[in-house]
């Protein structure tokens, strides 16, 4: 019985530790995420009026919710425009970064000036900076204009396929500027594979190509897994994509007000939850296939 | 008959020499045994990598020539990168306009504190998430992976009740009080950084300290901090880098007092606009009168976070690898 006793009191101090540890979080957690989160769920189910003794609710149910997706004429579309959109860029920011990442992971003289320069995007790409620079047209890719390459695409493959291909090529800056720490992250995934490996492999035979094939890819796919989801995050929660300044000018105007944006909001927040459960899924049935999650 | 002599002698000639031992040598400097150690690869390599490295490099450069220009020069279409004399004019004008030392200071409090306050608070939470035990761990980590998701818009105007309440509203205490409490900007992910690293280090440290009668708190504080120091140094850069140049909290939290640098250049740019009584093919945005002091302020903007660069990517790089995020 004492015993016992001993071992519940061992099991709750360890406990205790672990929840003081915790504090700091739980504190800043509840005040600044779960209450705030809460607080818009539940204005996004109310008409809420900005009166001069503070909010005025008025209990809607899922009328905001049904407005946005029957009433509202521009948000569905804009929403379905950039989902369309991201979902061809974040491939392409993972395709560029693996890339890039495989140039900067082979031993060449002048490596490290070369990684210091490639990975500039990781200061600059949050900032106003950025935004100003391509305000001014500096973040063009400068052979396009150069070359006229405009004209030559829509010439040689037709105006449907110019279409979108000339929309992701005027995109290339954000694919560049964007895969900052992507690359960041695939570089350190490499040293997790080990060189024996490679050189088992090699003494078995295979060429690099196979080796690639083989060994790199297989090994590398969590971190894409990793890097596809940093990558969504980054997108969706940058403060200045057009979706955002919808909600974000919905919020301040009368018709509509708070209680709408929010139902607004949370439809885009439910989309992303959604990509990045497909991410999720995709990449853990890839890993479970090779025999082990690490 | 001797001309089909001849040309089968040089055929000859020539087989023989691709089975030699020479070409057998040029070969392999040139292809290399594997794909990446040829000259040939090297040389695609290095091409690649210079044209991309332009395209990276190409803004900043075009922003530095900007910047010193002068209106004559911009307007002039022969002058494409070096202007015709170096005109400091703009970034005395951007000085001016960013209320430079000022902003910069406001600027520095908020990022230092911030992302110092940040290591700690979050290394806190990912030792407990790596190695203490405690029923709801799972929870946590679960509630830590969606804040990370959250997109700001969902919680803005909520947080401005609570900070107007309170009355944090323009003082920096809007970043600094949820940074101390591990939510600061992008908190979740370093959470995550410090949680993957505690969990690649070697557990018998831990039980030898307790062995000798450390407590949790002295163990964590004294071994644990102390070993952490890559990521330490990765979480702390981004961190720092990340509040210099964040713009959207402050535009909502800090708009009457205490303005950033990057609110700053915003204000700054409309008064660039509604000043230049004649604009310049307006909308398109390349207006030759703001734009000399525009790329001045924002070389101004990006000097400081650039200089620690210089000095510390050696830790972006190699820290990252290190810090067994990766694991």
């Amino acid at each position: 019985m004492s015993r016992q006793k001993g071992y519940w009191s061992f099991r709750l101090k360890d406990y205790g530790t672990g929840y003081l540890f915790m504090l700091p979080w739980a504190i800043g957690f509840s005040a600044f995420v779960g209450f705030p989160v809460g607080w818009s769920l539940f204005n996004s189910f109310n008409n809420v009026r900005l009166t001069n003794d503070g909010f005025k609710y008025e209990w809607v149910g899922l009328e905001n919710f049904r407005r946005v997706l029957t009433e509202d004429n521009i948000y569905p579309i804009q929403l379905l425009t950039y989902f369309q959109e991201m979902l061809l860029i974040i491939p392409l920011i993972l395709i560029f970064s693996f890339f890039v990442s495989l140039l900067l992971n082979q031993r060449l003289p002048g490596r490290s000036l070369i990684r210091a320069i490639f990975f500039l995007p990781v200061i600059f790409a949050t900032g106003q900076v950025l935004m100003e620079l391509f305000g001014q047209g500096a973040g063009k890719l400068p052979f396009i204009a150069q070359y006229n390459l405009d004209g030559v695409i829509r010439e040689f493959v037709g105006p449907r396929i110019a279409e979108p291909l000339l929309n992701v090529l005027s995109k290339a800056v954000i694919i560049l500027w964007y895969s900052g720490v992507q690359i960041l992250i695939f570089i350190a995934g490499y040293q997790t594979i080990s060189r024996s490996v490679y050189e088992a492999i090699r003494i078995d035979g295979a060429t690099p190509w196979e080796s690639f094939w083989k060994i790199t890819l297989p090994g590398m796919i969590p971190f894409i897994g990793l890097n596809a989801i940093f990558t969504v995050v980054d997108l969706f929660t940058f403060p200045f994509n057009p979706v955002m300044y919808t909600v974000r000018d919905n919020m301040f105007r009368p018709q509509t007000g708070y209680g709408y944006a929010s139902a607004q909001a949370w439809m885009y927040f439910l989309l992303i939850l959604f990509l990045l459960g497909a991410v999720l899924w995709i990449t853990y049935r890839s890993v479970i296939k090779r025999g082990g999650f690490r | 008959m001797r001309i089909t002599e001849g040309y089968y002698q040089v055929k000859m000639n020539i087989r023989q020499y691709m089975q030699s031992r020479q070409a057998g040598r040029v070969k392999k400097v040139l292809l290399g045994q594997n794909l990446n150690d040829g000259w040939l690869a090297k040389v695609l390599i290095y091409f690649l990598l210079a044209v991309i490295a332009f395209l990276y490099l190409q803004p900043l450069f075009y922003m530095m020539s900007t910047m010193v220009k002068s209106v004559s020069d911009l307007i002039d279409p022969v002058v494409q990168w070096i202007p015709r004399k170096l005109h400091g004019q703009n970034l005395a004008d951007a000085w001016r306009g960013l209320h430079y030392p000022e902003a910069f200071t406001n600027t520095l409090v908020i990022a230092l504190s911030c992302s110092l306050l940040q290591v700690i608070s979050c290394a806190i939470t990912g030792y407990a998430l790596a190695r203490l035990r405690f029923p709801g761990k799972a929870a946590a980590f679960i509630l830590i992976i969606i804040t990370f998701m959250v997109p700001p818009q969902i919680t803005i105007i909520p947080m401005y009740t609570i900070f107007g309440k309170l009355g944090w509203l323009n003082t920096p205490l809007v970043f600094i009080i949820p940074a101390m409490f591990a939510q600061g900007l992008r908190g979740a992910l370093f959470i995550i950084i410090f949680r993957q690293f505690f969990l690649t280090q070697p557990k018998a440290l831990e039980e030898a300290a307790k062995m000798d009668g450390a407590s949790a708190y002295r163990l964590f504080f004294r071994i644990m901090l102390p070993l952490a120091r890559p990521a330490i140094i990765v979480v702390f850069l981004f961190s720092f880098i990340w509040y210099w140049n964040m713009y959207y909290e402050p535009s909502m939290f800090l708009n009457k007092e205490f303005l950033p640098l990057s609110l700053r250049l915003n204000l700054m740019q409309q008064e660039l606009m509604g000043n230049s009584a004649i604009n310049f093919n307006a909308g398109v945005g390349k207006d030759p009168i703001s734009e000399g002091p525009k790329m001045a302020a924002a070389f101004l903007i990006i000097l400081p976070p650039l200089i620690i660069y210089t000095f510390t990517q050696r830790w972006f790089s190699e820290g990252i690898e290190r810090t067994g995020l990766v694991e």
